[in-house]
């Protein structure tokens, strides 16, 4: 188990409670789970996402991801469309271990309300409750 | 209350163990990786800690009574194809059960001595089932302690077990010697009755069992509860020439589940402990429905009311999260999943199941890893049966089978395990 300090949280993603992350691209977001999340998880042998062109609130369930014991849920950081699919997670899951933040990305979301992102949490933030949750 | 601790707790949490609650013991779920960790038991060797298991010492001149009259399996008709009774160096698994017929815990009964059992139970479980024993007892000659706490113990399962051992044990070649599966060596050390000795090269007594609970070769080791952290090192330093890995117990569960062998109060319970996949734990005359002995909630289990435990197979990795329900292909709920985990070493090929262990698998073949588990369901179902399982997310199709992960190298003869292994 990663201790907190060996958790890699960039700067340039936004984070939820959940441990899902969105990331700012042009006029989408990324969005993804955290080495937080993956981590706990342990390894990840299917990734089950929506198609492009489903609708989601924020906070709600779009997916889940299945290790070798659990299937987990995966929650919308923001409401909007599915513009894109992670695709090369059907024959590599194992992205969302090894590089959470970047290739194991999940969907690219249109939202319908951009400014959902600036109310997630920032790094700090994140860490914060990370913290928290150790005690 | 504050969990409980195995001997080798700090040792898995400087190794960057994901710990969790099992059996009321922090226990490792997995090191670096659970599936690294289940492949490295089917290719080379894994080394679990499972001092989290409890045990009971039964001896006295009414010890084998006892056992015959809790215990489902019969001591005196047992062992291999002749029915043979128990003896010393022995082994044999089975079930403790309530009137009612409903499972305490399972066990394996370990022979030690004329007059001397060691009862091997799940943790947390020693107390539990030595008052039940103690009940049981009436007036008796016949002592029953509880050990929980007192001894450490480690599993090394996998093709490359006995390599590992070999450089571990002193005077491996005697130690070796007829050691069928379910016969084991030696004993925990102090004043317990023992089988011999086994001992490391350090001088370290152990008890070493040709048993586990992973359906692949290799050895349960027992030793004092003062001596395990050394032996897990000492052992964990040779298994690194044969590819061994630590191993927690997610790999457990799926390995276990793999292999059709049931996780006590999860896929046996308070039920009737019959109608399952398990009939080698009942004392069946063979070819018959009859017992050869009687014993507690013998009478329970002829009810026609039990419900039947199956093992199955899905059509890839993807499970279903318990509570789940079993439906049938009309889509009437016929029953629930008990475990549902996914086997990553199996795989379908053409029709039918390889593992990566299979001696015939085609070069190159990489198993997806396959979902896996048991069903409990109200009415007998034939081989075959297509099933709905369906959680609150999600039903996944599964087939009803006489088997789950192929090949396993279990029952391989010894001598087999320690030729080399080809290049």
């Amino acid at each position: 188990m990663k201790e907190l300090s060996e958790i890699n949280l960039p700067e340039d993603v936004r984070y939820t409670k959940d441990h899902e992350w969105a990331r700012k691209k042009g006029e989408t977001f990324q969005i993804g789970i955290t080495d937080f999340a993956q981590d706990q998880l342990g390894d990840i042998v299917f990734v089950e996402l929506p198609e492009p062109g489903d609708r989601f609130e924020s906070g709600e369930e779009f997916g889940t991801v299945e290790s070798v014991k659990a299937v987990s849920e995966l929650f919308m950081p923001m409401g909007g469309e599915v513009a894109a699919i992670n695709e090369a997670l059907e024959d590599a899951p194992e992205l969302v271990n090894t590089a959470p933040h970047t290739e194991g990305w999940m969907l690219e979301l249109k939202a319908s309300d951009p400014s959902e992102y600036d109310q997630l949490m920032d790094r700090a933030a994140y860490l914060d409750m990370l913290k928290g949750l150790e005690e | 209350m504050a969990p409980l601790t195995t001997p080798l707790h700090s040792w898995h949490t400087q190794h960057g163990a994901h710990m969790a609650l099992f059996g009321g013991y922090d226990m490792p779920l997995w090191y670096g990786s659970a599936k690294d960790e289940h492949l490295a038991v089917l290719t080379h060797a894994g080394i679990f800690d499972t001092s989290h298991m409890a045990a009971v010492l039964v001896d006295g001149p009414a010890a084998e009574d006892l056992l015959q009259f809790c215990f489902t399996n019969d001591l005196a008709a047992c062992l291999g194809p002749d029915k043979a009774p128990l003896r010393p160096g022995r082994a044999v698994y089975g079930a403790f059960l309530t009137a009612e017929g409903h499972v305490l815990d399972d066990a394996i009964v370990f022979m030690l001595a004329a007059e001397a059992y060691l009862v091997v139970v799940n943790a947390g479980m020693g107390q539990r089932v030595a008052a039940h024993l103690d009940r049981h007892r009436e007036q008796h000659d016949v002592q029953v302690h509880d050990l929980s706490g007192q001894f450490g113990k480690m599993d090394v399962q996998g093709p490359m077990a006995a390599h590992v051992m070999r450089d571990v044990l002193a005077d491996p070649d005697a130690v070796f010697e007829a050691m069928p599966y379910f016969a084991f060596k030696g004993g925990i050390g102090g004043t317990m009755p023992a089988c011999g000795h086994v001992r490391t090269r350090d001088g370290t007594p152990l008890l070493l069992s040709r048993t586990g609970y992973t359906g692949e070769f290799g050895f349960e080791i027992f030793t004092s509860a003062d001596t395990i952290v050394g032996v897990w090192e000492t052992i964990m330093a040779a298994g690194a020439h044969y590819g061994a890995l630590p191993c927690g117990l997610a790999a457990r569960d799926s390995l276990r589940a793999g292999a059709v062998l049931p996780l006590s109060h999860q896929d046996i319970g308070d039920w009737p402990f019959c109608n399952h996949p398990w009939p080698f734990a009942l004392p069946y005359k063979f070819g018959t429905g009859d017992f050869s002995k009687t014993f507690l909630g013998d009478t329970a289990l002829k009810t026609d009311r039990a419900p039947h435990t199956y093992p199955f197979i899905g059509e890839n990795l993807r499970k279903v999260t318990p509570p789940a329900e079993v439906r049938d292909t009309t889509g009437r709920v016929i029953g629930d999943v008990l475990t549902c985990v996914t086997d990553m070493a199996i795989g379908w090929h053409e029709d039918r199941v390889l593992s990566i262990g299979s001696p015939d698998a085609p070069q190159g073949f990489t198993p997806g890893g396959l979902c896996c588990g048991f069903v409990r369901v109200a009415n007998p179902l034939p081989l075959d049966s297509r099933l709905l399982l369906k959680d609150q997310r999600r039903g996944i199709d599964v087939r009803i089978v006489a088997d789950i992960r192929p090949d396993r190298t279990a029952r391989k003869p010894l001598p087999m395990m320690l030729q080399p292994k080809e290049a």
